[in-house]
């Protein structure tokens, strides 16, 4: 128990939910990436409302994965350890968010992937999105894109190589500085051609090659909004460093004290009877 | 429960919703200026009559303020870089070359009346659309909306809900923190005081979070879930597969040559009929009883069908004369009114009269709230 990245993860992911994850991903970056990846002659090609009906998509795929990830029964203790960080996230998220691209929410969400498992950030990115989205009145067709992006950042924390230490700090703070960057760049991708309309001369142009169009991308990301992320980047290596050792000693203290039994791995499993003893000792 | 239509009650929220997004795909379809400012005084009427007092409900301003900046980044854009076009010249801005590296792209240059509305108007289109979205986040209640989430989302709404009750809480833990600094002789303020602060609040919320578990498990939290095997591997099956086809009819939609072909569009309906199926037949399985749930009745019926109508008149008017819904621009004319969707929208103030009034307390959130209480009891 000393070492809390072998420790039992909050929200275990069975291979069953690890697939639905994946897939979830990919159907993820795709929604982003879309303008790269239309082609003429496609559906969407035409219609400025792509990435609303790709909004409109991504809730569906959300909500298989959570199902996927909580169905035969989660912890009640990992459900009030995402409640309370979530609830953290949206209380702190206001405090930066729309000035400079300074985001205090992403921190919380790498340390807590970092802490309590990949499964466990997954569903953490996507609820901390939500409750403050629903707390703040932010619920758009740029929500699903937040919640998945968000997901996929705590995902990733969570299966970052198990370091400690000076090494983990630093690795975090890394990840930290890409993770902002890249979600700024995936969401500007995904509404840049909703953003700008069609006739700019750095607009997405159908059916162009997608080296054309990532260079058009590209040019708009630097001279609209790449000061922004970069500065996303900044306040999550800030952040992680700062804040990093205590609330990572403080989130560890939390999950031994709750001793997660690992639950999400159902109890109809014979092969995790041993793990789904809710009196496991230790616990209170 | 026993209320009539007429006395005061919070509308379901999935009504507004309902309502929101058929205005919002209504202002997505056209760009004639006539019927956007016809949808925004539809929005601004119904929010000002049926708002509450909520945090929520003040969040519209914001949305408003959010659709100017979009209009104003537009046109700001549309100068800048936009591909200028037309024949009334506006005004003449020196010309910039950027080189090559930057894709060869000119700034500046002279602005015509034609691209420069034609512009204006976008960015009206999307304001418009933005301000519906903020409508029904002004109107709906989130924490009514949370219990309308599908049970087999029980466990991850639960989480939600707890955020969304315990946020408030944190300002009382941060007050009580701060006594006991004062108490203690230290005032002082700066990072070191933060950090203080911020870390008994922290563990705070995460003991609390272990007595919120414990009570609800006390209380018999998921324990009622009898799972039969056989129903887990058609369940994880049907949404599995369902995945497995949306992600791909995804990407044949918007890459048809070379994987799906004409097939896209079935697929990806196949994939969510799949998902959905699979979900509604796993959250079966969690009896959940619900506490004063929300009633639907013939006032949200009319809100959403008020909702439809506008988006329907649009579309029913597009496929007539297209002509109609577009700012003209090559030739610049007035624009003209499309009878059937300008009665649409208009059909959509509906709710701001039939509807019953809101209630002014914040009575609709006790329920949510009532677990935090039992909690911090439990705390105390």
């Amino acid at each position: 128990m000393s070492s809390a990245t072998s420790a039992p993860r909050a929200i275990a992911l069975r291979p069953r939910s690890a697939v639905a994850v994946a897939v979830a991903t990919v159907a993820g970056l795709m929604a982003f990436c879309w303008p790269l990846l239309v082609r003429d002659g496609s559906v969407l090609a035409e219609n400025t409302m792509a990435p609303l009906i790709l909004g409109a998509l991504m809730p569906v795929v959300l909500a298989v994965v959570l199902f996927e990830i909580s169905e035969g029964g989660l912890d009640p203790k990992a459900i009030a350890m995402l409640g309370v960080l979530a609830a953290i996230g949206a209380a702190i998220r206001p405090l930066g968010a729309g000035t400079a691209g300074i985001e205090t929410v992403f921190f919380l969400l790498i340390l807590g992937g970092r802490v309590f498992g990949a499964g466990f950030g997954f569903v953490l990115g996507a609820t901390t999105l939500f409750g403050s989205a629903l707390f703040t009145g932010g619920v758009g067709p740029w929500l699903p894109y937040q919640m998945i992006g968000a997901a996929i950042v705590g995902l990733l924390a969570g299966l970052l190589p198990p370091v400690r230490g000076r090494a983990e700090l630093l690795m975090l703070a890394a990840y930290g500085a890409v993770s902002g960057l890249l979600y700024g760049l995936l969401m500007n991708l995904s509404f840049w051609p909703y953003s700008l309309g069609y006739k700019t001369e750095i607009s997405f142009v159908v059916g162009d090659s997608v080296l054309e169009n990532l260079h058009r991308f590209v040019v708009f990301e630097v001279t609209t909004s790449l000061g922004w992320d970069l500065v996303r980047g900044l306040t999550n290596v800030v952040l992680v460093l700062v804040t990093g050792p205590a609330i990572l000693a403080t989130l560890r203290r939390a999950a031994r004290k709750a001793a997660f039994a690992g639950r999400g791995a159902s109890h109809s499993d014979p092969r995790n009877l041993s793990t789904s003893d809710r009196r496991s000792p230790g616990a209170p | 429960m026993g209320s009539t239509g007429q006395l005061p009650r919070a509308l379901h929220p999935l009504a507004w919703w309902g309502w929101a997004i058929g205005l919002a795909v209504a202002a997505s379809m056209t760009t004639n200026p006539l019927l956007l400012a016809l949808v925004l005084g539809v929005v601004w009427l119904v929010v000002l009559a049926r708002r509450s007092d909520s945090p929520w409900a003040r969040a519209f301003r914001i949305y408003v303020a959010l659709a100017v900046v979009i209009v104003v980044v537009r046109v700001v854009l549309h100068v800048l870089v936009g591909f200028k076009w037309g024949d009334h010249l506006l005004f003449r801005l020196p010309s910039v070359g950027l080189p090559e590296w930057a894709a060869g792209i000119n700034l500046l240059g002279p602005v015509y009346l034609e691209g420069w509305l034609a512009a204006l108007v976008e960015g009206l289109k999307l304001g418009t659309l933005v301000i519906a979205i903020g409508g029904a986040n002004a109107l709906a209640n989130p924490k009514r909306l949370l219990r309308s989430l599908p049970n087999a989302l029980y466990e991850v709404g639960t989480a939600v809900v707890v955020s969304v009750s315990v946020a408030p809480q944190l300002a009382q833990s941060v007050q009580r923190v701060l006594r006991a600094r004062l108490l203690r002789g230290e005032s002082g303020l700066g990072l070191r005081a933060l950090a203080q602060v911020a870390l008994p609040v922290l563990q705070d919320t995460l003991d609390r979070s272990l007595m919120l578990a414990a009570a609800m498990e006390s209380r018999g939290y998921g324990s009622s879930r009898g799972s039969r095997p056989a129903r887990r591997r058609l369940t994880g099956s049907l949404t599995l597969l369902g995945l497995v086809l949306l992600a791909f009819g995804m990407y044949g939609v918007l890459d048809p040559l070379g994987t799906t072909g004409d097939w896209g569009v079935p697929i990806l309906a196949v994939g969510v009929a799949m998902s959905v199926a699979g979900m509604a037949y796993g959250g079966r399985e969690l009896r959940v009883t619900r506490y004063r749930s929300d009633p639907w009745r013939a006032a949200e019926t009319l809100t959403v069908l008020s909702g439809l109508a506008a988006a329907a008149g649009t579309a029913v008017s597009r496929s007539i004369a297209p002509d109609l819904l577009v700012m003209p621009l090559q030739p610049i004319a007035a624009p003209g009114l499309p009878v059937l969707a300008a009665l649409g929208i208009t059909l959509a103030a509906l709710p701001a009269f039939v509807t019953p009034r809101t209630p002014s307390s914040h009575r609709a959130q006790a329920p949510v709230l009532r677990v935090s209480g039992e909690l911090s009891e439990v705390a105390g």
